[in-house]
């Protein structure tokens, strides 16, 4: 185990920032973001960020290749490149999790994406333990452990004026062997205070499965404005679209963050649309995350990190409907 | 299919094969079908019922039915419906295209197997359906009796002449029966909509796999006609078609309940569409 002082932690990510680019908690203007680390900046280490890190593996918007189009002649002049080394500091626990759901779409059945793959193979996390949760967190209740985080190349645990550092895989382990401002050094690891959150979704996709035409769709659906809020925060949802830009006669594909909260998302060519109103899509968007991802990956797509229980505009809370679906008879 | 293009197809799975307009056939007002060349060598070979994203570089994507012509061409049948499709109607012979697939489960070749065929199609709803068509006129030995039956709109809204009034009437032990909604003065063919056409033509569901495609609505009121006639629920198999931007399963778009149509699909029996939520 490593040990560093929290006066010293800027001399660390100036070490982790030679050799890669490094991303940590940065506070700016009142919101705490993951942001390259440049030697500068508040470092924020007292709640999880607003955004959840996804966008270092899944960029909000990234080019995927650029073309000419001359007309007639066209063709694809370059394929974005492999990505540079990357490393995470201070990611939690529930966002670490988020990333074994982004794995299984992005890297499983039948094709892996390229762009997500070379950013992932190059990235080391450093989760970050949760000594307290905020009172939106319910990540215990998905089977999270504050503490741990399964699949961090180093777990982090804060001891107050002092943070410890242990290694978990070797790509870890050499690099706390590269910086030179750790000491050795043992601690205990700190106990988390409770979530006091809680829901209970364990064996709700079997039930769900026979509630797609549940009259609580629809008066769920009542009061969501459909902003999309709670897709966008998510650390789970993976949903994009992809779009051009030209200019003259160059240009390049991208793709970009959608959700499946707007009309536009599944409206088809000719005007038809299988999810015409917000029933149908506050439907969809629950039934993921509860149903249609365990049935295909086996696993829950929430890992209770609150961020949409915090944010959304109208209060729609996910650990007050994951309860209200337990309760419910499914034949109404 | 040469090695470094189905690398390319492999390692960078979003990203198409720029191939080259060789030949546009003109089918009707608004469906266009055309032949893409590709010099070192086609990109993939589909399977009957699989799908591929053919692309304008600089105006955008989209899905369609893929047919494997030879060695060196990809084939697509479009009809015009919006702002990519306006514009690969607009294109002449020479133009450069992308084209990134094959995606989808293509239709159940083994299940057919030894078994007689019946073809519905309707609209350009015979573009998947002619891809297992033509699987089946090449291997004709491996199945039984062939009955193709097509509906248009209209004589003028009829897809892929050529095949079905002289091609597909040369292929052994094969029935070809078209109607359309509204004739003309020139049409001395059957009027009348597809369901009641196919009741009147009364195909035998007995070892019988019928494969039918068109426009919701046509399917719809298909269905309850093969019911009639005896065929049960796995042996009717159709294509689905939702908006897609990525096809493999990523971009999350194409789901219905936990089945992405672009991987899982397009094609399902009435079996599989049973259990499935009915949102598409
Ligand atoms: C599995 C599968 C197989 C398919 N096979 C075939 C096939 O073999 N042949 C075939 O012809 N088709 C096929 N399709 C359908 C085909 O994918 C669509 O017709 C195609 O996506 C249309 O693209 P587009 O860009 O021309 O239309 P779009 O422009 O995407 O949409 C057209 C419609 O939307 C409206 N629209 C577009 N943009 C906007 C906007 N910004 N605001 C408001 N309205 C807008 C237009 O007015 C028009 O009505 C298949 C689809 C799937 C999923
Ligand atoms: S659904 Fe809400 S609580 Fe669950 S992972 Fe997504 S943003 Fe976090
Ligand atoms: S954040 Fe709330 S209001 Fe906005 S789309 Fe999500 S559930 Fe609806
Ligand atoms: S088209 Fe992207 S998931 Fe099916």
């Amino acid at each position: 185990m490593k040990i560093i002082k929290r006066d010293k932690l800027k001399d660390l990510l100036n070490s982790f920032a030679k050799n890669a680019q490094t991303l940590a908690p940065v506070k700016e203007n009142d919101t705490i973001k993951f942001l390259p680390w440049k030697g500068q900046g508040e470092i924020d280490l007292s709640q999880n960020a607003l955004l959840p890190p996804k966008d270092l593996l899944f960029p909000q918007t990234e080019v995927m290749y650029r073309y000419t189009d001359g007309g007639v002649q066209g063709e694809i002049t370059d394929v974005a490149a492999a990505a540079e080394r990357q490393v995470i500091f201070g990611i939690r626990p529930c966002d670490v999790r988020s990333l074994t759901m982004m794995d299984d779409v992005f890297m499983t059945k039948g094709y892996e994406d390229d762009y997500y793959k070379s950013k992932r193979e190059n990235t080391i996390l450093i989760s970050l333990g949760c000594n307290e949760p905020q009172p939106t967190c319910f990540c215990t209740s998905m089977g999270i452990d504050m503490m741990e985080a399964d699949g961090a190349d180093i777990v982090m645990y804060d001891l107050g004026e002092k943070l410890a550092l242990e290694p978990k895989t070797d790509a870890g382990e050499q690099l706390l062997n590269d910086v030179d401002v750790l000491e050795d050094g043992a601690a205990e690891k700190p106990v988390a205070k409770e979530c006091q959150l809680k829901a209970d979704a364990e064996g709700l996709a079997e039930k769900l499965a026979q509630m797609f035409h549940h009259s609580y769709w629809e008066d769920l659906s009542r009061t969501c404005i459909g902003c999309g809020t709670c897709t966008y925060l998510c650390p789970t949802c993976h949903c994009f679209d992809i779009r051009r830009k030209n200019i003259g006669e160059e240009g390049f594909q991208f793709r970009c963050w959608d959700s499946c909260m707007f009309s536009e998302y599944t409206r088809m060519a000719g005007g038809h649309n299988p999810r015409p109103s917000k029933k149908e899509r506050v439907r969809n968007r629950f039934l993921h995350k509860l149903q249609y991802f365990p049935e295909r990956y086996g696993k829950v797509a929430c890992v209770g990190c609150g961020r949409c229980v915090g944010k959304c505009p109208v209060n729609i809370d996910i650990t007050r409907i994951i309860g209200e679906l337990r309760e419910v008879s499914v034949d109404e | 299919m040469s090695n470094s293009v189905a690398k390319q197809l492999e390692e960078h799975p979003l990203v198409p094969m720029v191939g080259e307009v060789s030949k546009i056939v003109d089918e009707t007002p608004d469906v266009k079908t055309f032949h893409i060349y590709y010099e070192q060598g086609k990109p993939f070979t589909p399977m009957p019922g699989q799908v591929a994203m053919l692309s304008l570089l600089s105006v955008g994507e989209a899905m369609f039915s893929v047919r494997g012509v030879d060695e060196n061409h990809l084939e697509f049948s479009l009809k015009k419906t919006g702002i990519l499709t306006d514009a690969l109607h607009e294109i002449e012979e020479g133009q450069k295209v992308g084209v990134r697939g094959p995606y989808g489960n293509g239709f159940p070749i083994d299940f057919c197997k030894g078994k007689d065929m019946l073809f519905i199609g309707m609209g350009i709803g015979l573009a998947p359906v002619r891809t297992m068509i033509y699987h089946c006129i090449n291997n004709r030995e491996d199945y039984g009796k062939m009955q193709i039956i097509y509906g248009a709109r209209s004589p003028q809204d009829l897809v892929f002449k050529e095949d079905l009034f002289e091609n597909w009437h040369k292929v052994p032990n094969c029935g070809v029966d078209v109607t359309v909604d509204r004739g003309d003065d020139d049409w001395d063919g059957n009027v009348g909509f597809v369901p009641p056409f196919v009741e009147g033509l009364a195909p035998n569901p007995e070892n019988t796999v019928a494969i039918i495609c068109g426009p919701p609505i046509g399917i719809k009121f298909t269905l309850p006609v093969l019911e009639k006639l005896g065929f049960t629920n796995d042996q009717i198999i159709t294509t689905l078609e939702m908006r897609m931007k990525c096809g493999i399963g990523k971009c999350g778009r194409c789901n219905i309940g936990s089945c992405y149509v672009c991987l899982d699909g397009p094609v399902f029996s009435l079996e599989q569409l049973k259990v499935m939520p009915d949102e598409y």
